[in-house]
């Protein structure tokens, strides 16, 4: 054998026994991945289990986390409406009580008012009461003279109903003479004035007037020479009587005087009388007329 | 093979069988390394060649 073979072999057999040492070593120490592979697939398996239960738990409590989100959503719209409703019935409240203070202030001011009131009227009462002391006992005096003046009334009262019938007889009289009276001074244009009051405090007795003036006037209408007619513009309307004078004038000048014959309600015709001489003086339409010149 | 007869002068040198005994401990040796590692893969993947 040469030495070279030799010292392969020893060489070789040096090798494969590192060789051999470094691969037990390695084998030895290396993980053993399929048993890690294992547990690692069991543990994802499992761990994939749990995702899907939790998913699952995930999934019905969000369901019924909506359920009762939804629950809770109308519970909490109720209450709302109840909130808004409470606090409107707060603020109708807090008006009412408002007013209340307010009345009860001024029922306060009147209750105080009131007690003053009564004090004053208590005052007034007392002093009524003595006054109504007083007012009785001149009552009873005045009472007294009260009769003794129905009395005297009494009497007086007799002695008016006597004076009253005297009156009425001479009130007869007294139209009698009027109506004479009345009858002579109407031809003349004349009235019986009413009698003026005499003064009875301190003036003498005087004679009121007898007579005033009627005052009518108005104006000639038409006329009629031939029959010595006349038509005036106011008639009984305006106070006209039959008989009555009125005086026919133009400017200053006299004409005649118109004597009524006949009365209308808006005019009358009377008699001409006293008529003058010439032409330029005979009565026509428009001269006045008038009862007292 | 037969042992060489000590002689004077020459260098000494060994037997052939103990080169032979040297192979037999390196091919033991592969050997062994060989069948640990089939063991490992075989309790490890419980297959020898291949990963199922």
């Amino acid at each position: 054998m040469s030495t070279l073979t030799k010292v392969l072999i020893v060489l070789l057999t040096l090798a494969s026994i590192s060789l051999c040492a470094i691969v037990v070593t390695y084998v030895s120490s290396e993980v053993n991945y399929k048993e890690k592979h294992d547990s690692l697939l069991t543990r994802f398996q499992a761990a994939k289990q749990s995702e899907d239960n939790a998913n699952k738990q995930f999934n019905d409590l969000k369901g019924q986390t909506d359920q009762e989100k939804l629950a809770l959503n109308e519970k909490i719209a109720a209450l709302q409406q109840n909130v808004s409703a409470l606090e409107a019935k707060l603020k109708e409240t807090e008006i009412a009580r408002d007013d209340a203070r307010r009345k009860e202030d001024s029922w306060e001011a009147a209750a105080k008012d009131f007690a003053k009131t009564v004090e004053v009227n208590n005052q007034l009462r007392t002093n009524a009461e003595d006054q109504l002391k007083n007012v009785n006992a001149e009552f009873i005096k005045e009472r007294a003279q009260h009769e003794q003046t129905s009395t005297a009334l009494r009497e007086k009262m007799a002695i008016i109903t006597q004076l009253e019938d005297k009156w009425k007889g001479l009130l007869e009289e007294k139209t009698e003479l009027q109506k004479k009276l009345d009858g002579m001074l109407s031809q003349y244009g004349k009235l019986v004035a009413e009698p003026v009051a005499v003064t009875t405090v301190s003036e003498e007795a005087r004679v009121a007037a007898l007579a005033k003036d009627i005052d009518l006037k108005g104006s000639v209408t038409s006329v009629d020479l031939k029959n010595l007619l006349a038509e005036i513009s106011i008639g009984e309307a305006d106070g006209v009587k039959k008989g009555m004078r009125f005086h026919a004038t133009r400017g200053d000048k006299f004409i005649c005087d118109v004597v009524i014959l006949d009365i209308e309600p808006e005019k009358a015709v009377g008699w001409l009388e006293m008529i003058q001489d010439g032409v330029e003086l005979q009565p026509k339409v428009d001269d006045k007329v008038s009862t007292n010149l | 093979m037969i042992p060489a007869a000590p002689s004077h002068g020459k260098k000494i040198t060994a037997p052939d069988n103990i080169y032979t005994a040297l192979l037999a401990v390196a091919f033991c040796a592969v050997l062994a390394t060989a069948v640990f590692v089939a063991y490992q893969c075989y309790t490890q993947y419980e297959t020898i060649f291949s990963i199922q």
